[in-house]
């Protein structure tokens, strides 16, 4: 149980009153010279049970009411959320997830789980007051203070998004507001469904934020309202892809898309598929059999003279509607312009090979080769990816790299040929970094393999299929070594980088970066060249991110990135959301000229939940008290029951009245 | 009759005089040594006619009703009711408990006036008046007399007499049923702190010696309601280990075992034909003693 104003307990030392005054009155006796002894004795004897029980009770009914007087003015709360101790905070933080697995509604229910979370959260916050109240929703994941929490619930950031939450993320800002403010007792409420795609429980982060938190000098109780349970039969509906086919007979969009639900289920189920290409729709009726089907290219025919444009499919109303739309832009690709930079035949020749094939045979590949010293005069400017092979740009070209770079071009660094000696010419420490790395030296070895590689991300990540790349084939017989802050994609034998990536601050992760590669694609030092798939998978993906920032549309997931530099047109979407929130509610925005498409992330679709061990896991260290509730659950968390006390008090002293009458013995009057 | 003018506390004059009027009557028929005002159970030579029976030979002759034999050519002898006068003892309970009173008076003091006033009254109209004082055995014993003197010799006794000691009444009942001579009125002056079963014993003892007896059973007004608000240590005024009660929580209890003696007392009076009479000493003694006579000499005594 918890109070809100628990220093009043200290007076239940107060109910040993009608024991003290028991005593009191048993101290002061009289005395007194008895002649009717035979009756006193008559009396003793008989069955004295029931009078002892009925001072016990009167007893234990004066403690009783004054017991639950003390406990109603100490203004006790129904809900065990608030921890023993209860009591106002300094400060009230609340994580809230507003993922889109949140606007689940429970079965015939009319409110989601968000909806339900503020309305549970908003008089109980307010019953148990806080000094200063601040938001960290999953969206923005930014602290927002607010003065009163009637503000805080109808600020924007409480209403639903499409970006899926990050937790550990989520909680490390809150202990960054901690930090920086310095605040006295805090409490944290978190309030989540549990996904997984959320809680994203195997981060490292959440180890750091653990540790953090439990070396706070304020107290800290985090309380977790937990919407766990998951409503059967919702289907999902999300895009695959979307290419531009243009044929004999006009043009078309090929759509690739997916249904999805639970798992397990069976059941036939028809969904008509409501898809919205430039403001026209069609509809194309899918029987859903197994829990996902998938649909390729399916054929809508658009405007041959619309280059660009934007849709949406949808999929009816069920109980979560936040993943029944799925927004796409399309555009003509830009052109695939790649820039060869060299000054070894046999190094840049595989280069410019895997450049130059391109993936749609309805797009032309370009490639333009230059020597180094022709780089300075290059134009990059319609480029997406230059591939470099030789000693690093001196400091005026590497300038002009670098907002290459930062534009969203990517670069591909490959080492110098090694000399006859195996030595490397014009590197070390006096020669010129980019971003901060340096070609160091040359090993010479006799076979070094790919001991790992990042196949989770960039660009030697697995195929959407989940098929590795076979980079574990590739076999070096010498390699290039770097200095300076990298990240390593890819690790050799010995522990030196096959592939590391620049660190740079302004560059989205999704498009493009400096990468560098260690080994030579000449034939005399690797097989790069001659396997040819990774150099050439490795290549096109470094290109298409590259040509992400020259294309006149973007396909953006919510909220994975503070990606509204510019400001944003809504094009298509839902309607009376603020412009501020583009970059987390699905829709189609226009920005800076190109149609962006905003959609959930597609682990979203997942619908597992964080297992309790491993909460307590998460937690482990912390004061975390959980609620359990559902969406539409009218109960409320947090209720004061001070009524209740004070009723109790009433019974315990009408009791006591009524022990305290004498027993209904009329005495026959002794003198008849 | 007071000759030496000595004052008794227990002496009411106001009172004597008030009750000269109503005379000292026994319910049965008494055994006295010289003519007085109660019925005898021998015939006598009073004017009031009591039977005819066969003579037999040596009745005397006087005494023949002549008339009758006129009549019936039989002898009868013609008889009449004796008048005799009555020993009157009385039985002064001296125990510990009778010292106890919350009106300003003891249950000693009360027996005290009852006792002197039925003396005075019963050496006033001829009787003979014994007193015996019991508590744990008899304390003291005055055998029954009808001279004026005696009377002295009473009050003596009972000015001198102090309560304490425990209440062996029962034992002392039964002593006195034999020692007593027949048909003599007992009056009790007891609290009756006794079992009624085994006060049932002692009046059939009485009753099988003929005798009539009276008991005056005085209570202290405190005893019957048990009015105490305080917790109280009760101390027996008879030597009893004390006893400590919370009197709201025993009042209930002992009023229940009052109760429950009173009833079985009054059982036991009536079916021993006990001239029972209960009496809060908070009441006028006078007003007791006026009903006492009054019910006697209208014949329905003891109902």
């Amino acid at each position: 149980m918890s109070f809100l104003q628990p220093w009043l307990l200290i007076g239940l030392p107060l109910l040993l009153i009608p024991i003290i005054i028991h005593l009191i009155n048993q101290w002061r006796y009289q005395t007194k010279k008895w002649g009717a002894m035979m009756f006193l004795l008559t009396a003793n004897r008989m069955a004295r049970g029931y009078a002892k029980i009925r001072q016990y009770l009167i007893l234990a009914a004066r403690m009783l009411a004054i017991a639950t007087l003390i406990f109603a003015i100490s203004r006790p709360l129904a809900s065990g959320l608030l921890g023993f101790s209860g009591g106002k905070a300094d400060t009230t933080i609340i994580l809230l997830d507003r993922s889109p697995s949140m606007q689940e509604r429970s079965e015939g229910g009319a409110e989601s789980k968000l909806e339900t979370a503020r309305r549970q959260l908003r008089p109980s916050l307010k019953t148990v007051g806080s000094n200063r109240w601040v938001l960290i929703d999953g969206a923005t994941q930014k602290p927002q203070e607010f003065d009163n929490v009637e503000d805080l619930f109808d600020s924007p950031a409480t209403q639903a998004s499409s970006a899926t939450s990050d937790l550990p993320a989520m909680m490390q800002s809150a202990m960054e507001y901690l930090q920086n403010n310095k605040p006295g007792q805090t409490e944290i409420w978190i309030c989540s469904d549990l996904r997984s795609a959320d809680w994203n429980s195997d981060s490292s982060q959440w180890g750091a934020v653990r540790d953090a938190f439990s070396k706070l000098p304020q107290t800290v109780r985090f309380h977790l309202l937990a919407y766990p349970d998951a409503v059967e039969g919702n289907v999902a509906v999300r895009v695959t892809d979307v290419v531009r086919d243009q044929s004999q007979n006009g043009h078309d969009l090929l759509i690739s898309l997916m249904l999805n639900r639970d798992e397990g289920r069976a059941d036939a189920k028809n969904v008509p598929i409501q898809i919205e290409v430039n403001g026209s729709r069609s509809e194309l009726p899918v029987e859903l059999t197994g829990s996902s089907v998938e649909i390729k290219n399916h054929r809508v025919p658009i405007d041959q003279n619309q280059p660009r444009g934007w849709g949406r499919v949808s999929i009816p109303a069920d109980s979560n509607n936040a993943d029944n739309d799925f927004y796409f832009v399309f555009d003509l690709p830009p052109p695939r312009k790649t820039i060869v930079v060299g000054e070894d035949p046999d190094a840049i020749r595989p280069m410019e090979l895997a450049a130059s094939i391109s993936p749609d045979p309805n797009v032309e590949a370009e490639v333009l080769t230059y020597t180094p010293e022709q780089a300075a005069s290059m134009d990059w400017s319609d480029a997406g990816l230059i591939l470099w092979q030789g000693r690093l740009p001196n400091e005026a070209v590497a300038k002009g790299l670098e907002s290459f770079v930062k534009r969203g071009g990517s670069i591909l660094f490959f080492p110098p040929t090694p000399s006859e000696s195996g030595t490397l010419t014009g590197v070390g420490e006096n020669s010129n970094p980019f971003a901060g790395i340096r070609w160091s030296n040359w090993k010479v070895e006799e076979k070094v393999m790919v001991e790992n590689w990042r196949g989770d991300q960039d660009i030697l990540a697995a195929t959407r299929s989940g098929a590795s790349l076979p980079v574990g084939q590739i076999e070096l017989r010498g390699h290039a070594t770097l200095s300076g802050e990298r990240v390593s994609l890819a690790s050799l034998s010995g522990g030196d980088p096959l592939l590391a990536k620049a660190v740079l601050q302004e560059v989205p992760s999704h498009e493009g970066g400096a990468y560098f590669f260690t080994a030579s694609t000449s034939p005399k030092f690797s097989n790069i060249a001659r396997s040819g798939v990774v150099l050439y998978i490795a290549i096109q993906r470094a290109l298409d991110k590259g040509l992400l920032s020259l294309g006149n549309t973007r396909d953006l997931i919510a909220g994975a990135e503070d990606t509204q530099k510019e400001p944003w047109k809504k094009v298509a979407g839902p309607s009376e959301i603020l412009s501020t929130e583009y970059a987390y509610q699905g829709g189609v925005y226009e920005g800076n000229e190109r149609l962006i498409s905003v959609n959930r992330s597609m682990t979203e679709d997942q619908k597992s939940t964080v297992e309790d061990t491993q909460l307590k896991e998460l937690f482990r260290g912390l004061d975390l008290h959980r609620v359990e509730s559902k969406a539409g659950s009218t109960s409320s968390i947090v209720r004061e029951i001070w009524r209740i006390f004070l009723l109790c008090m009433i019974i315990a002293m009408i009791a006591e009245a009524a022990l305290c009458i004498p027993k209904a013995f009329r005495p026959k009057g002794a003198m008849a | 009759m007071f000759t030496e003018g000595k004052q008794r506390s227990f002496l009411d004059s106001g009172v004597l005089a008030r009750l000269g009027a109503l005379p000292l009557m026994s319910r049965r028929p008494m055994l006295g040594q010289v003519s007085g005002r109660h019925a005898s159970p021998h015939r006598g030579a009073s004017v009031e006619f009591a039977e005819y029976r066969k003579y037999v030979p040596g009745d005397d002759l006087r005494r023949l009703d002549w008339r009758a034999y006129g009549r019936s050519d039989r002898f009868y002898i013609k008889e009449f009711e004796a008048d005799t006068n009555l020993r009157c003892c009385v039985i002064l309970d001296t125990s510990g408990s009778m010292d106890f009173g919350s009106v300003g008076i003891s249950k000693l003091e009360y027996a005290r006036r009852i006792a002197a006033t039925l003396g005075y009254m019963a050496v006033q109209q001829g009787d003979a008046i014994g007193l015996t004082c019991v508590a744990n055995g008899i304390v003291n014993s005055v055998p029954p007399r009808r001279n004026p003197a005696h009377l002295t010799h009473i009050f003596d006794v009972l000015e001198q007499v102090k309560p304490s000691g425990e209440t062996k009444l029962d034992s002392i009942l039964h002593e006195l049923a034999e020692t007593t001579r027949q048909r003599a009125l007992i009056v009790i002056l007891s609290d009756l702190f006794v079992e009624p079963e085994i006060l049932r014993g002692c009046f059939e003892h009485l009753r099988f010696r003929k005798h009539d007896v009276a008991a005056f059973h005085l209570l202290d007004p405190e005893e019957i309601a048990f009015d105490f608000q305080r917790p109280t240590r009760f101390i027996d005024l008879e030597g009893g280990p004390a006893i400590f009660a919370e009197p709201s929580e025993i009042a209930e209890r002992y009023q229940r075992a009052l109760q429950s003696y009173l009833e079985d007392l009054k059982k036991v009076v009536l079916e021993t034909g006990v001239d029972y009479r209960r009496v809060s000493i908070d009441t006028s003694f006078e007003t007791v003693l006026t009903q006492f006579l009054v019910d006697r000499a209208r014949g329905n005594a003891g109902r």
